[in-house]
């Protein structure tokens, strides 16, 4: 067995690998993450995960409803990390296979693989927990920045964390984003990952944050036309039933973290497209408590004030 | 994980815990109970949206959850819920906060016929609890309850004494990760004791690089033989922008105001009132 499949196999029982094995692993997946286009095509037959963060014994799950990685073949829309408890073992395992199986899994980026939010929503944190050190966050947050933006699957469907950009109009465009940076705070990048359909705008729309693109039903109906693919295919927002068609299945968002932040109730789905394209959504449901390794402890009572 | 209550000690206060998987208990003429469910279908929302008249709700919407206290005899009912506070949220429409990147989007050219959203999509709400009085004689009569201000104050002593807990639980009414440029939730947690119940609903919002505000509602009720039970509220708010806070020397980044209860003393207080329920006499 290689050090690889050991890793993997280690992975899978949600322990992490040490600090310089982790470095050793980035390092190989720089070298395959920089040949990927920042519209990287995707052969079917392909099944198409949304947010994970950090909830492993959910991807587990998810494994375990789609099939193992090779023999199936993946797309992770973003967001592995932050949130959940188990960011690290679930972007390492992720990031493992990619190296493994480099034309089995592709993984692109969401807006929670950056350094500033990583920062505020866990992933630092949990490094810093498991390492003592930051080092692990350095190296994987390096990583992020070699992710690819989107994915084009038979050149018909167009899949993306978030969602569409007004300096967006045909693929092209994207391909010439110098993707190698932290994520952005405005540009074709930033919105990319960031932005989200809303169906009370029907053109653009700004978010009452004062940052942030909304995007309506003409501008999807114009991006696909001019790009010729069916739909587009997104994730970034949680979906009490999974998935969600908006503006006439013309898009569609995918959310496969289910019980989100272990309280949701939610369920999730990936989209399962076979070699002419047919869908097939698969719902589950989150890992049982039981199956989520250490046994929860009665927490002491709770004298708040 | 869910806390879980001592049997041995529940029963020795006289109390009794609800049956049937039901998460509460009666004690001294009170019955306290908790729900926590799964956030809304999305149909549910969908009709939640039209009956508060709003197109947009927190995307974490516990709107099956609630925490509700019931003194038998003088059919007072306490009890805390989404829909409520946000029908408070409507009402109190707060202008939106702007993000520190709306600054830098102010120069980004603007696409064709841009809507900009102006809801308050941080959700703050004045909401500190509902009440109602539920008996035979005068059913779905709402109004005869009524807060009043009073000089009376939480007996924090009282609260401060190790007394066991004989029921917690924490409900979450909603939450709203603000498209990952803060949080926004509004929660209510309850412990009963021996001696008395007490319960903390807050509003916490922490919108990342502009501001945080705290909205806290305590409530405390001791019990007594008398036939009309005393309960006090002490209403606090308190706001700050993180401009403020780095003036004073205290952290600017985010991830330093995780945990409202280690900063809260951090934030000024902007409103403080006490209250007291008054009680109509039984017909």
């Amino acid at each position: 067995m290689s050090d690889l499949d050991r890793q993997i196999e280690q992975l899978k029982n949600c322990e992490p690998l040490k600090e310089s094995e982790v470095k050793a692993l980035c390092l190989k997946a720089m070298e395959i993450l920089v040949e990927e286009s920042n519209v990287q095509r995707v052969d079917a037959p392909v099944t198409i995960c949304g947010d994970i963060h950090g909830q492993f014994y959910d991807m587990k799950e998810l494994f375990k409803v789609g099939g193992d990685c090779p023999k199936t073949n993946y797309l992770f829309l973003g967001d592995f990390v932050d949130r959940g408890f188990y960011s690290v073992e679930t972007f390492l395992l992720l990031l493992a296979l990619k190296v493994r199986y480099p034309d089995r899994i592709t993984l692109i980026r969401g807006n929670h693989e950056s350094r500033q939010i990583t920062q505020v929503y866990g992933f630092y944190d949990e490094c810093l927990r498991k390492y003592g050190s930051v080092n692990v966050w350095r190296y994987c947050t390096d990583i992020f920045d070699y992710l690819s933006l989107s994915a084009l699957i038979e050149n018909k469907i167009f899949s993306v964390h978030g969602g569409l950009s007004p300096n967006i109009n045909t693929l092209d465009q994207i391909r010439t984003i110098d993707r190698k940076q932290e994520v952005p705070h405005d540009g074709a990048m930033c919105d990319l990952l960031w932005s989200d359909p809303e169906d009370i705008v029907d053109g653009w729309g700004l978010s009452p944050r004062g940052a942030g693109f909304l995007f309506g039903g003409s501008v999807v109906t114009s991006f696909n036309h001019t790009n010729n693919i069916d739909y587009i295919c997104r994730a970034h927002q949680l979906v009490m039933e999974g998935f969600k068609w908006m503006f006439n299945n013309q898009i569609v968002t995918v959310w496969s973290a289910p019980n989100y932040c272990y309280r949701c109730g939610n369920v999730a789905a990936i989209l399962e497209l076979d070699e002419n394209l047919n869908k097939q959504f698969r719902v589950f449901k989150a890992a049982p408590q039981e199956s989520r390794g250490a046994p929860a402890k009665r927490p002491p009572p709770d004298y708040f004030l | 994980m869910e806390w879980e209550a001592d049997e041995k000690e529940v029963k020795a206060a006289g109390a009794e815990l609800l049956p049937d998987g039901r998460r509460g208990l009666r004690i001294h003429g009170w019955e306290i109970e908790s729900s926590n469910r799964s956030i809304l279908t999305s149909l549910n929302l969908q009709a939640w949206e039209e009956k508060l008249e709003t197109t947009h709700l927190p995307e974490m919407m516990f709107g099956d959850s609630s925490l509700v206290l019931k003194h038998i005899t003088t059919g007072t009912k306490i009890h805390f819920n989404a829909y409520d506070a946000l029908v408070g949220w409507k009402k109190e429409a707060l202008p939106p906060v702007e993000v520190p990147a709306a600054a830098q989007w102010k120069f980004r050219s603007k696409p064709f016929q841009q809507v900009i959203l102006d809801y308050d999509y941080t959700f703050t709400t004045p909401y500190s609890g509902s009440e109602t009085i539920e008996r035979a004689d005068n059913e779905g009569n709402s109004s005869c309850l009524k807060w009043e201000d009073c000089e009376e104050q939480i007996n924090v002593a009282a609260l401060a004494s190790k007394e066991p807990i004989l029921f917690y639980d924490e409900v979450i009414l909603y939450e709203d990760e603000l498209a990952d440029s803060g949080i926004s939730f509004l929660t209510v947690k309850v412990r009963v004791m021996p001696s008395c119940w007490f319960l903390l609903l807050r509003f916490w919002l922490r919108v990342d690089g502009a501001l945080m505000r705290l909205r806290d509602t305590r409530v405390f009720c001791t019990f007594n033989e008398n036939t009309k039970p005393v309960i006090l509220r002490e209403i606090c708010w308190r706001e700050t922008t993180f401009k403020a806070l780095a003036a004073k020397g205290y952290p600017f980044d985010s991830a330093s105001y995780n945990d409202p209860n280690i900063i809260s003393q951090r934030l000024p207080v902007v409103f403080h009132k006490t209250q007291k329920l008054i009680i109509p006499a039984t017909l």
